[in-house]
């Protein structure tokens, strides 16, 4: 599925976020968002997974806008990993990636066997297959978050919006996240804070800046000295490994 | 990996096999509760004479005909058997509101009465008591002043918390203080102004809650607004869950809750109106039976709201056999007896199992 976004504009009072943001992800691509802090890479996926929406411009699955799509029918068509998820009630792991089954339920439908079948595989993706009946609370940080990539997957949609899935994860388990997400061959939007798993992981990136796309491309067009010099303000060497991987390495 | 200790594990939820096993053994406790509690009370009645009147009214067997009317008679199905059913419904109904509140607002501390219900209820209550309005009303003036209180906060907090965008749960919470405490302070305004020391006591007495007006037609309303209304909550778990996960998650997942939360808030206003108009306001019940509940079956509301449901009219049945036994030729007023009885066991569960209360982990 493709996503598109067509001339995105969002301003808070008087503050433009985002000024006129287009960009599109092809069918099965891996496209990264990267951008300084405040940049509206957030901003920019919140609009694409409807919670907020934008002043001006529209956003398309498939050519389709998502204005004349409800809820339910964006939900069976993209995912959400998102960087918060903290919860002041226990739910079981279980409970948590069940609740991935909802777009495709009606209002008094039960969950079926079925359903039950599509949790335990997503939860097998994820490697927490051993953790359905443990408290969602009690687990750490990466282990929720896989959690969480397991209720998106539960909702077997052809997209997935990820917002700086790996922050707060450590290097283990950001590579583990990121990989999972990679081998599932969907399309995928993901802001990236490193710029080094972007390049790993992305067939193309969009920079932000101010509310902005500065630049796009493969990230070896995008990633070179002068464009991290201009956006980050920080002296970079851009180097080969033996087995042609490029890394990018800071002053 | 992380290996982790197992001893850790805090395992929530059950399977369905034990779900369905807890819900009948607590039907039948409640059957079995109903029944018991009816002979208990300040008249003394041998436990053959009270169920020879259920039998009666209930089978319509000839051979209990003798207990057709006469004291017996009144004491059992005129004044005790709907005041167990009244406590039924009023548990029932607060601790399925309970969990409703504290899913729509998604807090932990919320109970039923967080929309200002209470001192809507209470200042519905003083106006009925100090200047006789309602009197229209007929022989529960106070009650129902106390019901268009509740109502009337309820909407009015609702009202203010949709001004300039969507509600949210932290609007809802401040919307609520607020109106609340404008409610108090008029409410006390108004006592004191008066200085009427019988009305008073009548206030107090009423706002500490009471089964002991119990009538069969009160009875008729209170019982399908509440059966009806915890079969439609039950109906919504999924909505219920979500509503836990906030707004943007369940946006993510397909559903816009602003709709549903107005809803579910109006159908629980309802219900608890009824419950105030019937009983007073009794504190505590819609807290701690969710949360207790909540404990030792896990969070997901399919079993939750049934649970809660049938727990919450169980406790209140024997609360208020406790209101009519411990103090001789007296009653305590019930919302003192809950506080009693229900923190303790509260605080005890809370020690005893690792539960993520306000966060944090269990």
């Amino acid at each position: 599925m493709k996503i598109k976004t067509e001339d995105i504009r969002l301003a808070y009072g008087a503050d433009a976020i985002l000024k006129g943001v287009s960009m599109e992800a092809g069918n099965r691509e891996f496209v990264g968002l990267i951008g300084p802090n405040g940049s509206g890479k957030s901003t920019l996926l919140k609009c694409v997974y409807r919670v907020l929406s934008p002043d001006d411009g529209a956003v398309f699955l498939d050519g389709k806008s998502l204005k004349e799509m409800n809820y339910k029918a964006s939900a069976r068509s993209m995912g959400v990993v998102a960087q918060h998820n903290y919860y002041n009630f226990d739910f079981s792991v279980r409970e948590v990636v069940l609740m991935g089954r909802s777009p495709h339920k009606k209002a008094l439908e039960r969950d079926n066997a079925e359903d039950y079948a599509i949790v335990a595989e997503a939860l097998e993706k994820v490697g927490m297959a051993d953790f359905a009946a443990r408290s969602f609370s009690t687990l750490s940080g990466g282990e929720q978050q896989r959690v969480i990539l397991a209720r998106a997957l539960a909702q077997q949609t052809p997209c997935l919006i990820l917002d700086e899935p790996t922050n707060h994860l450590d290097i283990t388990h950001q590579l583990q996240l990121l990989k999972i997400v990679k081998q599932l061959d969907v399309t995928v939007i993901s802001a990236i804070h490193d710029l080094n798993i972007a390049a790993m992981f992305c067939d193309r990136l969009y920079v932000l800046k101010n509310g902005e796309i500065v630049a796009e491309g493969t990230p070896r067009e995008v990633l070179t000295r002068e464009l991290i010099r201009e956006i980050y303000e920080v002296e970079s060497d851009i180097v080969e490994d033996s087995k042609g991987n490029m890394h990018i390495l800071f002053y | 990996m992380k290996k982790r200790d197992s001893g850790r594990g805090n395992r929530v939820g059950l399977s369905s096999l034990g779900f369905t096993t807890v819900l009948i053994v607590l039907l039948a406790l409640l059957v079995f509760s109903i029944l018991a509690s009816i002979t208990f009370g300040n008249a003394d009645l041998s436990v053959k004479e009270v169920y020879s009147v259920v039998a009666y009214e209930l089978l319509h067997i000839r051979k209990f005909s003798d207990f057709a009317e006469g004291a017996v008679h009144d004491v059992v199905w005129i004044i005790r058997f709907p005041r167990v059913i009244l406590a039924l419904c009023v548990g029932m109904g607060l601790a399925v509101c309970g969990v409703v509140m504290q899913a729509v607002v998604k807090n932990p501390l919320a109970d039923p009465y967080i929309l200002g219900i209470s001192s809507g209820a209470s200042l519905g209550a003083t106006i009925g008591v100090l200047f006789g309005f309602g009197a229209l009303f007929g022989a529960n003036s106070v009650g129902v002043m106390a019901f268009l209180g509740a109502m009337g906060t309820s909407f009015l907090v609702l009202f203010i918390a949709n001004i300039g965008g969507r509600s949210n749960a932290g609007k809802l919470i401040l919307a609520g203080m607020a109106v609340s405490s404008v409610c108090s302070a008029i409410g006390n305004f108004a006592i004191y102004i008066v200085n009427n020391k019988n009305a008073t006591t009548e206030i107090m007495f009423w706002t500490m809650g009471s089964l002991a007006g119990a009538k069969w037609q009160r009875v008729a309303v209170l019982l399908p607004v509440i059966l009806i209304g915890t079969l439609i909550f039950w109906s919504q778990f999924r909505n219920l869950n979500l509503m836990l996960l906030g707004d943007e998650a369940s946006i993510t997942l397909g559903t816009d809750l602003h709709r549903a939360r107005n809803l579910y808030m109006i159908l629980s206003s309802l219900m608890v109106g009824f419950a105030v108009y019937a009983a007073g306001t009794i504190g505590f019940v819609g807290l701690i039976i969710p949360h207790a509940v909540r404990m030792i079956f896990g969070t997901d509301h399919r079993r939750l709201v049934p649970l809660c449901a049938l727990v919450g009219a169980i406790f209140l049945i024997w609360a208020d056999v406790g209101c009519r036994v411990i103090l001789k030729n007296s009653e305590m007023p019930i919302g003192i007896l809950v506080s009693i009885i229900g923190a303790p066991c509260f605080i005890y569960l809370m020690v005893r199992r690792s539960y993520g209360f306000g966060g944090g982990r269990g």
